[in-house]
């Protein structure tokens, strides 16, 4: 292109822009729309910030990630206190933000987004320049969580872009129709690439620390699992719980439930991160990474009564105290609920095993097959500086409708233990029949119900179970993973029924349960009150019938006097601060304290070896 | 200042002195000075004294973590701060080996064609002011806020987009950005013919640049210029094409070329280049594939590059403009270190060239030479 | 000539004992004794490596040593090379390579100036940016930019983390 082309007629060109559009700003102002639907500026403009203190969790992962250090987490009083939540909210200075969203992105809650307000500038009045310039520029300058500067949202936390990564790393699982076959665990476990990719998911909010009975430092395995270090998790995780092999398979995992991940997505899998810190070092390698010599030297015996989660966790925790422990079992093998009521397929014995040869070769003292009575209780309780109750809820409780005295009627408990016997080969054989019914909704229930379906599949091919339970299906107190599983073995599930009667046959065998139905569970106060429709019935045929509504705790082997001094409220033992129960020298852990839930126990048999180091070392 | 306002006794006092061609003077683009030696007009001695633009960027670098830099780095370079964020992402895409989404290459393809088209029309501007033709600079200012209005809409600011990110971009872009991008790709190719008028076809314009500064072929290579001022020397290099990233290397196109190497040949150069990005647009926009906009990467909080060094360069608007990035495996970077266009023309080639030249023509040099205090002042 | 071509070549020709990595398709490093950089850097150029797009140094402080980076460009190869060499950190020298290319002198005054890295023969290492440094070079690893902004501008109240 030549751009120099002269022409004649090279003045007498620009006449034409005589009748042109101009260029510039036309009077009367002409508004430009840019943006269509929307007046001012972008619709997704990067404004000044806006938090919804109700949504928002206080889990700082803003304040982590802001390039400028600009947001700080402060303690906020008017904020409500809620489940998985700090009080603590962002306050945001201006002066360094960027405006790069970066926190939008990222927030855990989607609480946080920008607005599509800014300030070029603001006014001081003349006569604030000299003095109170700080705290006038601050009301402009920092957004605290009780100032809203706007209500017009621009630049919003979406799932779709996020840069969190909303869904777990899918676990490996052996499928239904494998699996119930025989007991074989149910999880396979994460291999070191899946549980490197599970462990990257986490924030390092911390949010689950604060949940978990027994404080667990789950940020800080999680990035240990995450750098490759399983040596240095797996000392993280056994600064608190002794018996992670047990945990990491069948806890509660509340940390899960508060896991802010968990408000967008999927919540990070903590206890299968756990489990895989400590399936991948063997026992072996135990004793070079995790302290094994007692802090100090304390001459004192202590006496644990009851090997379950609290009993063992107590003792791991005194004898590294530097005490003499010695636990009674009443049955053959030490681990209590944990071997004799959860079935192999969600706990295998080996695991267990595995956390209890741990605690053994710190040189606990376990004493199995020793029954405690009246007589037995006192010895020890003569010959030992302390004894520590944690027996836990051994017996069934019944539901007490009018045919449950009958045979064919069984307590969950007494049939989780038959099978567990079974299995090892103690028992040859166990009572069931090819139709049976199970009644409650709580783990223990489908501990059962599966349970019986693979005994049904080994015995007679095919698997009839059905399972009655009061609750509808949002409130079913058992976890999530156990109805769909169950489901998926074919135990069919009856929600929102109580049982009314047993139905027996004229030979005087069980025939059936007769159930009506449940309208409400609890009353205004919360309390478990149920209330039943029956008008409503139904009747399920069944020639076994399996109760597990629930455990109740056995305080037979207590001496009177000693039993007269301690308070009980709800079948539960009441405990001073210290976890004494009132009797001198006595404490007590576990489900008697806190009712049945393995890391409970874990954390009362904690603070029950704290309550005793206090009482001797200070 | 020695020798400055000694009295020669002859008719001319001012016969040698140092002159401060600093961020004081009009001529000056940015807070960028040199120390002329000048006797009457005529330069003798060039000292460049960068340093009042210096916020230490390679060194906060290394204390964010991988994915906090991209709030930091657009601002190295204000014309076109998209550039950096296209680099780095790039260097982190090559070390963690992430493949990239075809459509966020599209989408960055037309981001930075966009981005380049400001900082041309910045350029404009520039050889506007500093030839006095100010209606150059309100014009190219004001358009360039048309593309600033679609970077609004996009990514929610306007000048530091801060958008294109390890794996892709932030967001998909929303329902009709692309027809209105069209319009303003045609609005502005109908401007360009204005600009024509305005700029190149204007007589003084074309005097004053014609013979500034100029270079050979040879001259330029061993000086280390790159970019629009090479081409305008005849080297027919360009890394869009020769060493594609983004999606160049699925569109189609010439690169342009002048021979005369002189300040003239670089303003036309632009001119051309403005053309050529237009097209890129209007072709990436044709071509724009669905699909996702990001892969998936890992959490910004546990972000690890994997130990390696890269050198990744980009064509912008001033030249080759590269990061030369060393990762230890850990969450930050070990170093960074930025390689500005304009670098080696601003720093070195001025020390040779400007000498014998009139002081008038150093604002204009620099303005053909589109010299950019940030690539000195990291 | 493409790179496995050119690798080859250097290999063949450049007798001093080097250690060639390839990055990608479009570039490689070659790391050399201190003393042959400017050996190597001549032969390169020869081969048409003109362009001298970088010097830089890193600070491997664990080490104890500088790595000084050399990165050219070829325009008929279309190949980037990095060239690289370590000195010793407690005793930063290696010889200029302004001779070959005049742009080197102003980036050696850079990496002078960040690095503390001295380059033999080049005569104007006068500081190019930083006005009245009398602190460590700020680029080098023990050079704490905070603890120095905390000591110059006072202490911001969160600034722990950056």
């Amino acid at each position: 292109m030549d751009y120099r082309k002269k022409s004649i007629i090279g003045p007498l060109s620009s006449l034409k822009y005589l009748f042109k559009d101009p260029i510039t700003v036309r009077y009367p102002k002409e508004n430009k729309k840019t943006y269509p639907d929307v007046e001012g500026v972008s619709p997704q403009y990067r404004g000044r910030h806006i938090n919804d203190l109700e949504k928002c969790i206080g889990c700082g992962t803003c304040m982590d990630i802001c390039p400028t250090g600009a947001i700080e987490m402060v303690e906020f009083d008017d904020v409500k206190e809620k489940f998985g939540a700090t009080k603590k909210r962002p306050v945001i200075d201006y002066g360094r933000c960027c405006f790069c969203a970066f926190c939008v992105d990222v927030c855990t809650s989607s609480s946080l987004s920008m607005s599509r307000e800014f300030l070029h500038s603001f006014e001081t009045p003349v006569q604030l320049q000299k003095d109170d310039m700080g705290e006038e520029i601050s009301k402009f300058f920092i957004l605290r969580p009780d100032m809203k500067f706007s209500t017009n949202p621009g630049w919003k936390t979406d799932n779709e872009y996020s840069w969190l990564e909303l869904e777990r790393v899918a676990m490996d699982m052996i499928n239904p129709n494998e699996r119930i076959n025989s007991f074989i665990e149910i999880v396979k476990g994460y291999s070191k690439d899946q549980a490197i990719k599970e462990a990257e998911r986490c924030v390092s909010c911390g949010l689950c620390k604060d949940v978990c009975p027994i404080h667990m430092d789950i940020p800080e395995y999680i990035q240990a699992i995450f750098d490759d270090n399983v040596e240095e998790s797996v000392k993280q995780i056994y600064r608190t719980n002794p018996l992670p092999e047990v945990c990491g398979r069948v806890c509660t995992h509340k940390c899960e439930s508060a896991c802010s991940i968990g408000h967008r997505g999927e919540p990070v899998a903590i206890r299968w991160l756990k489990r895989y810190a400590v399936d991948s070092l063997p026992l072996q390698e135990y004793k070079k990474v995790l302290t094994t010599k007692p802090i100090k030297q304390v001459n004192k015996k202590v006496a644990i009564i009851g090997s379950g989660p609290a009993g063992l966790s107590a003792a791991y925790f005194l004898t590294l105290m530097g005490y003499k422990v010695t636990i009674y079992e009443e049955n053959e093998k030490a681990g209590g609920i944990m071997r004799y009521g959860i079935p192999a397929y969600r706990l295998p014995d080996d695991a267990l095993d595995k956390d209890l040869d741990f605690i053994i070769s710190l040189g606990v003292e376990i004493k199995t097959n020793y029954k405690i009575d009246k007589e037995k209780f006192e010895t020890i309780y003569q010959q030992n500086d302390a004894v520590i109750l944690s027996t836990g809820f051994n017996l069934g409780r019944s539901t007490r409708v009018p045919g449950t005295e009958r045979e064919g009627v069984v307590q969950a408990l007494d049939f989780l233990q038959e099978v567990r016997d079974y299995l090892t080969g103690r028992r040859k054989d166990v009572q069931i029949t090819d139709n049976v019914l199970v009644i409650g909704g709580g783990n223990v229930a489908f501990d059962c119900s599966r349970s019986v379906a693979r005994l049904q599949k080994m015995k007679y091919g095919k698997v009839k179970v059905t399972q009655v339970c009061l609750e509808t299906l949002d409130i079913i107190p058992a976890d999530k993973e156990e109805v769909e599983e169950s489901g998926e073995e074919g135990v069919v599930l009856i929600c929102g029924r109580g049982p009314k009667q047993i139905i027996i046959d004229e030979n005087g065998h069980v025939k059936g349960l007769d159930s009506m139905k449940c309208e409400s569970v609890f009353d205004e106060n919360m309390n478990f009150n149920p209330h039943f429709n029956e008008e409503d019935r139904l009747i399920c045929e069944a020639t076994m019938i399996i109760e597990a509504i629930g455990q109740a705790p056995d305080y037979s082997y207590i001496p009177d006097e000693m039993k007269s001094k301690m308070k009980f409220e709800r079948g539960k033992i009441v405990l001073d601060k210290d976890f004494s129960t009132g009797v001198e020298k006595l404490f007590a852990a576990g489900d008697i304290v806190r009712g049945p839930d393995i890391v409970n126990g874990i954390a009362t048999g904690l603070n029950a070896a704290i309550g005793i180091d206090k009482k001797f070392t200070t | 200042m020695t020798e400055i306002l000694t009295f020669l006794g002859k008719e001319d006092q001012y016969e040698k002195y140092e002159l401060f061609f600093g961020p004081n003077h009009p001529g000056m683009h940015g807070n960028f000075s040199y120390i002329l030696t000048v006797e009457g007009h005529t330069i003798k001695k060039v000292d460049p004294d960068p340093g009042l633009l210096h916020r230490g960027f390679e060194k906060l670098a290394e204390r964010r973590k991988w994915m906090q830099n991209i709030a930091l780095i657009p601002r190295i370079c204000v014309p076109e701060p998209d550039i950096n964020e296209v680099i780095y992402s790039i260097s982190v895409e090559k070390l963690m080996e992430i493949e990239v989404p075809l459509r966020a290459q599209y989408i960055r393809t037309i981001i930075l064609e966009m981005a380049r088209i400001g900082a041309f029309l910045f350029g404009f501007g520039g050889i506007g002011g500093a030839t006095g033709l100010y209606t150059a600079s309100y014009w190219t200012i004001a358009d360039r806020d048309y593309l600033l209005d679609l970077f609004e809409w996009l990514t929610g600011a306007r000048v530091y987009h801060m958008f294109i990110v390890p794996g892709g971009v932030r967001r998909d872009l929303p329902s009709g950005w692309i027809e209105k991008l069209s319009e303003t790709v045609d609005y502005l190719q109908k401007r360009l013919y204005e600009y024509d008028r305005l700029i190149y076809n204007n007589p003084l314009i074309v005097k004053r640049l014609k013979g500034i500064g100029k270079l050979t072929k040879e001259e330029a290579i061993e000086y280390g210029i790159t970019g629009p001022n090479l081409r305008a020397t005849g080297v027919k290099y360009d890394t869009r094409k020769m060493v594609p990233y983004a999606a160049y290397d699925r569109i189609d196109f010439q690169i342009p070329v002048q021979s005369d190497g002189d300040g003239l040949a670089r303003a036309i150069q632009r001119r051309e280049e403005f053309q050529l990005s237009l097209e890129i647009i209007r072709k990436a926009i044709k071509d724009l594939p669905d699909g996702q906009v990001r892969a998936k990467m890992p959490n910004p909080l546990k972000f690890n590059v994997p130990k390696g060094e890269i050198y990744v360069k980009v064509e912008s608007a001033r030249g080759e403009h590269a990061y030369f990035i060393v990762s230890n495996g850990k969450d930050k970077p070990y170093r960074m270190a930025v390689r500005g266009g304009s670098y080696t023309a601003g720093l070195v080639l001025a020390q040779k060239i400007l000498v014998g030249m009139r002081i008038e023509d150093v604002a204009l040099w620099m303005s053909t030479m589109d010299i950019c205090p940030p690539d000195f002042d990291r | 000539m493409e790179q496995k071509e050119l690798i080859e070549h250097i290999e063949k020709n450049f007798k001093y004992k080097k250690e060639i990595k390839v990055i990608d398709g479009k570039q490689f490093t070659i790391t050399v004794e201190k003393d042959k950089v400017l050996n190597l850097l001549s032969f390169l150029k020869l081969i048409d490596f003109k362009q001298l797009a970088l010097i830089t140094a890193v600070d491997w402080i664990d080490e104890k040593k500088f790595e000084i980076v050399y990165i050219l460009f070829s325009y008929s190869h279309i190949q980037q090379i990095l060239v690289k060499t370590f000195v010793d950190r407690d005793n930063p020298q290696v010889e200029t390579v302004k001779n070959l290319w005049d742009v080197a002198s102003m980036y050696e005054r850079d990496v002078h100036e960040f690095f503390g890295i001295d380059f033999i023969g080049n005569d104007d290492l006068r500081p190019l940016i930083l006005h009245n440094w009398k602190d460590l070079p700020p680029l080098r690893k023990d050079f704490d930019s905070l603890k120095y902004s905390n000591k110059m501008f006072g202490k911001f109240k969160k600034d722990e983390e950056i």
